[in-house]
């Protein structure tokens, strides 16, 4: 660790972040990250059963990043995605019809089965599409807030992207602009730790890349990927001063994702100790926020419980839609390559 | 109408002014390109026109610059993204080819990108292998992408503003040794499509298809061809992508005899794909092998005499149209 | 040793031959084998094959007419001076692949060949590497000598209807400006058409255009003058006599069964009728006859004629002897020949001598018509569409199949009822089809 941090990173939320947490938010944040866990854990099992194609990459583990953020958005703030991407449209509120149907490559799909599991989009939700490229929306997403400032609409866009994408050009390119022209706008650098199967170790010589923050002149936070209040709070700081006009803030969430880079059977290479995986798996974020939740007399067990069980109903739905979906026409392969 | 002479590269500038002011959601940004208004003066005056909200200096950066462009044009804006050289292009080619021009695609149409990308290529002026590129038919390669390349002052004016009219990406190519040709341009705001060819100059003998700046050294090799009794008739594409290849073999079913000239590099350019296409429509029509005339297989150099040897001229072109028709 | 690349004799009548284009060049290195040249005669053009290798120094260039036996050039050793006194390089070249045995044309001239009925095979290329070029096939169409020309001028002339053969030229290369003179100096007469087959000076109709030309030169050309010749110089008058055909039918039908597991092939009604004609000649020799010199001569063989539609034309290749062969060798025979037309590898010989002959329109649904004697015969006889017909037999009227046969004859040699007495000749052996199938 870092002894002495740059002064313009701060660590974690203000004290008494949680203080005035309502049961509507706990039931809301735990409903985003119940979703996305199920929605994972089931598309996980259907690529590697045979029945959906592709390959997936799956957010189990990071769920309270996109919860805790996407709480303090609306619909009109946009954001852009990863090739990780799932759990950021299902937060955002992406419905599972149309994102299964997009797995199985249907036209009922949000792509109409043009774009699979890396390429999610709901414009309607703010969701400005998932990116397989590492770095690739984070320039798009100063776009998206450039566009509201420019037309002075009070929305602010948000970029997630994982540690290995810190060290692409577009994201210091894109980063520097952004605090030069005060966008508004959320870098949200969600820190599992590993650029695919490469360790932060081995990558970089910071500890927290929030610390980057200092090279554009804006502000940093590292916050407790695990604990979606803590994010929430975080990004609620970032998204007021955005708001304010007073340009872009640099989130790093420290988190953990439980699954391999890509699919569900666990580690091809060891490159990971079980025993760390096994650690933050105690820390796990759903977990913890039912725990804390109960304790606080904010929820209970049957309101949890409640959402476990009416998510599952809505992926077997979900699944079926998809399953009886028509498959795309060839004949439209041409379709929306370009307007003429 | 009324039209006077304008260089080319006011032509351009004109239709900027133009179309900024018609539409508030067109906005500029790139390198110097405000309060310098461009290193070419492409982008004269509109800082003091449309004011520092929609004209804006950026820093070296090209792929925030195309990026930027990509969301905001997803968010419905009107983005110009300059890249000052094509050569530049590099830099910013995620941007471009992974982001801007697979977003409808890969979306399912859900997401349109109204982004266009001006650059300046070409050769002719000692800028050496990284300044004097002529990159359209990797851009053309793409999906997605629309390449223009205004070959007078009327289309410099007339192909930005349809560009930047247009829904998808646009990729519009100055070309630098054009800056001060001067020809007539209306004082009116126009559009020209992209994807329609333009007949610059109509034969019988020969068909010689130009690209760029090609189509002024084609259209002197037509005067010059006409004294010897050929009569050549000159098509410009405008745009590479989409390419309007109907144009081109109706005038290759007419004349028999198609030459094909550009400053790009020869392997695997714009003229292979026309070629390739003007056989497989016009096969029962030739008299004579397609032929290409371009650059060979290098990078531009920078000697000038080199670099005159590098790029086709009129007489290369008038040589190489008087082989396809030479009879013994 | 240099030896001599001479020009052949093609055919007994063959008087002269045409160099129409060399298609190798001077000093190439010839295998045995190669073509040479092309040879045009006024009946069919052949490719003159090398018979033994060596450097290539030409005596004549393109164009040259000259008799059977003269010399056309040399094939050398190298170093080796030719008789002319070319001499050959010492080290043997290598010759451009593109010349050797491959007629270059461009698909657009094959397409123009096609739409005009040209044969690509007599023009010289004049494009790139010797290839035809479109152009080329314009000009043949349009039946003039080629004259160096620019396209410009081409045009100007063919819009002013203009003959740019027909121009004066300083220096060999007509240019707009000698066509823009000949334009202004226009009035005075247009160059008259020189063609012997069409003596009267024929104008296109005024409001009409020529969608496409034709020349009538090469296998058009002899067609037309033979043809012409034909029609005035006898007296030609048509008799049609339709015959029953149900015997033959029926044989073949039987045949067709017979023969179908031993894959051997049955002759044709064709045939039939061939061969029943060939044996009749033999009753009615006055029809197997030549006029020379105000004398009309009965001639012993009987070599049969027969027309084949060609690309562009016909031809009318001879079986000898026609009346000694089996309808099998008949058969096959008609087959070869006319295989032989239709893919140019016809010699002239086998044009020549026939004295009689036979054609046939019933493929193409004519049941009567009016064929036109080969010059030198006295008749020839139409064959006619095998249709359906009826006939009484005692009370019953039975079905029947029948065609009608198209006998000219002419009328300075055979009159009326020899002409129909051979007919009913036919008609007879066609009923008894058991007699036509042996030979001699």
């Amino acid at each position: 660790m870092t002894e002495t941090p740059a002064p313009s990173v701060t660590y974690g939320p203000p004290e008494g972040y949680a203080a005035g947490a309502t049961r509507d938010l706990v039931v809301d944040l735990h409903r985003r990250m119940v979703r996305i866990r199920m929605f994972e854990e089931s598309a996980g099992k259907l690529v590697e059963s045979g029945d959906m194609p592709g390959f997936l990459h799956l957010y189990v583990g990071q769920e309270a990043v996109a919860a805790g953020v996407m709480s303090v958005l609306d619909d009109v703030d946009q954001i852009t995605s990863t090739h990780r991407g799932h759990g950021h449209a299902i937060a955002k509120g992406a419905e599972f019809r149309p994102m299964f149907a997009e797995l199985y490559g249907k036209t009922t799909g949000y792509c109409k089965g043009r774009g699979g599991s890396m390429h999610i989009v709901d414009m309607s939700r703010g969701m400005l599409g998932a990116n397989a490229i590492v770095g690739g929306g984070i320039p798009i997403a100063i776009g998206a807030a450039f566009a509201a400032q420019y037309r002075g609409d009070g929305s602010v866009a948000a970029s997630f992207f994982g540690d290995g994408a810190t060290n692409i050009g577009a994201f210091h390119e894109s980063v520097n602009m952004a605090a030069v022209w005060d966008l508004p706008v959320l870098f949200v650098c969600e820190n599992n730790g590993y650029a695919e199967f490469t360790a932060q170790g081995n990558h970089m010589r910071l500890d927290d890349i929030a610390e980057r923050a200092n090279s554009y002149g804006i502000p940093g936070v590292v916050v407790d990927g695990m604990d979606a209040l803590a994010v929430r709070a975080v990004a609620k700081i970032a998204v007021d001063r955005a708001k304010r006009g007073e340009g872009p803030t640099l989130i790093e969430a420290k988190t953990y994702r439980y699954f391999d880079h890509q699919g569900i059977k666990g580690m091809r290479i060891p490159y990971r100790d079980p025993a760390e995986v096994e650690a933050w798996k105690a820390r796990d974020a759903i977990r913890l926020l039912e725990v804390i939740g109960v304790e606080r007399g904010l929820a209970t067990p049957e309101d949890f419980a409640a959402t476990w069980a009416q998510t599952e109903a809505e992926i077997a739905d979900a699944i079926e839609f998809a399953r009886s979906s028509p498959d795309p026409d060839p004949a439209d392969i041409l379709d929306d390559v370009y307007t003429v | 109408m009324n039209t006077r002479e304008l260089t080319y590269v006011k032509a351009f500038n004109e239709g900027m002014h133009q179309i900024m002011a018609e539409d508030p959601d067109v906005f500029l940004i790139g390198e110097d390109v405000a309060g310098y208004g461009g290193v070419f003066h492409m982008f004269d005056g509109l800082l003091t026109a449309y004011g520092d909200k929609r004209v804006k200096d950026t820093p070296i950066a090209e792929q925030a610059i195309i990026g930027l462009g990509v969301g905001a044009a997803a968010r419905g804006l009107r983005p110009v993204c300059d890249l000052m050289f094509m050569d530049f292009i590099g830099v910013a080619m995620d941007q471009i080819f992974n982001q801007a021009a697979k977003m409808k695609y890969m979306f399912g149409g859900a997401v349109s990108v109204p982004l266009t990308i001006t650059t300046a290529g070409g050769a002719g002026m000692s800028a050496a292998a990284q300044h004097s590129q002529s990159l359209e038919a990797w851009l053309a390669h793409i999906p997605g992408l629309k390449v223009a390349m205004p070959a007078s002052p009327y289309d410099a004016k007339g192909l930005i503003v349809g560009a930047i009219r247009d829904d998808n990406p646009v990729i519009v190519v100055l070309n630098k040794k054009m800056l001060g040709v001067k020809g007539p341009v209306p004082e009116e705001l126009y559009a020209i499509p992209l994807g329609v060819a333009n007949v610059v100059r109509e034969g019988d003998d020969v068909t010689i298809v130009a690209i760029g700046r090609m189509v002024i050294e084609a259209t002197k090799a037509a005067a010059s061809l006409g004294e010897l009794g050929i009569s050549a008739e000159v098509i410009d594409p405008r745009t590479v992508q989409p390419l309007d290849i109907g144009t081109i073999v109706t005038s290759a079913k007419k004349t028999n005899r198609v030459l094909i000239v550009h400053e790009a590099v020869e392997f695997g350019g714009i003229g292979a794909e026309i070629s390739s296409q003007v056989q497989e429509s016009a096969f029962d029509y030739l008299d004579a092998p397609v032929t290409r005339l371009a650059a060979p297989f290098a990078p531009v150099p920078y000697a000038p005499i080199l670099e005159s040897a590098y790029v086709p001229d009129a007489a290369r072109i008038t040589a190489a149209a008087r082989k396809l028709v030479e009879r013994s | 040793m240099a030896i001599e690349v001479l020009l052949p004799k093609l055919g007994l009548t063959m008087e002269e031959g045409t160099v129409d284009e060399w298609l190798v060049n001077d000093g190439d290195l010839i295998a045995v084998g190669t073509p040479l040249l092309r040879l045009a005669t006024d009946k069919i053009d052949v490719d003159v094959e090398a018979e033994s290798e060596g450097i290539l120094a030409k005596a004549v260039p393109n164009g040259t007419t000259l008799a059977p036996g003269s010399v056309l050039g040399w094939l050398l050793a190298p170093g080796e001076a030719a008789p002319g006194g070319a001499v050959a390089p010492a080290a043997a070249p290598t010759a451009p692949a593109a010349h050797l045995g491959r007629q270059l044309v461009s698909p657009n001239a094959r397409r123009v060949a096609q739409e005009l009925g040209i044969d690509i095979a007599a023009l010289r290329g004049t494009g790139p590497g010797g290839r035809v070029v479109s152009e080329d096939v314009e000009e043949s169409a349009l039946a003039q000598p080629t004259k160096v020309t620019s396209p410009l001028a081409r045009r100007d002339a063919q819009l002013a209807g203009i003959d740019v053969n027909g121009l004066p030229t300083d220096t060999g290369y007509v240019t707009r400006k000698d066509v823009r003179e000949a334009i202004s100096g226009q009035g005075s007469g247009t160059p008259a058409s020189t063609a012997p087959i069409s003596p009267a000076p024929a104008v296109i109709p005024p409001g009409q255009e020529s969608s496409s030309i034709i020349p009538l030169k090469g296998m058009r050309g002899t067609i037309a003058a033979r043809m012409v010749q034909s029609l005035t110089e006898m007296a030609q008058l048509t008799h049609g006599y339709e015959v029953c055909t149900d015997s033959v039918v029926e044989l073949r039908g039987t045949l067709k069964e017979q023969y179908r597991d031993f894959g051997l092939q049955v002759p044709s009604l064709n045939d039939f009728v061939v061969r029943a004609a060939a044996l009749a000649l033999r009753k009615h020799p006055i029809l197997n006859a030549t006029i020379v010199d105000r004398e009309i001569h009965l001639l012993r063989r009987i070599h049969m004629g027969m027309a084949v539609a060609v690309p562009g034309g016909l031809m009318v290749p001879v079986i000898r002897d026609a009346d000694t062969l089996s309808i099998f060798e008949l058969a096959r025979a008609t087959r070869d020949l006319a295989e032989s037309c239709r893919s140019g590898s016809i010699s002239l010989d086998a044009l020549e001598g026939g004295s009689f002959a036979v054609t046939s329109l019933g493929t193409y649904g004519v049941d009567f018509f009016t064929p036109v004697i080969n010059p030198g015969n006295v008749g020839i006889l139409g064959v006619g569409r095998l249709r359906d017909s009826g006939r009484w037999d005692d009370d019953r009227f039975v079905k029947t199949q029948v065609l009608t046969l198209s006998l000219t004859f002419d009328h300075r040699a055979v009159d009326g009822a020899p002409a129909a007495e051979f007919l009913q000749t036919i008609a007879e052996l066609l009923a008894r089809p058991l007699v036509l199938l042996p030979g001699a």
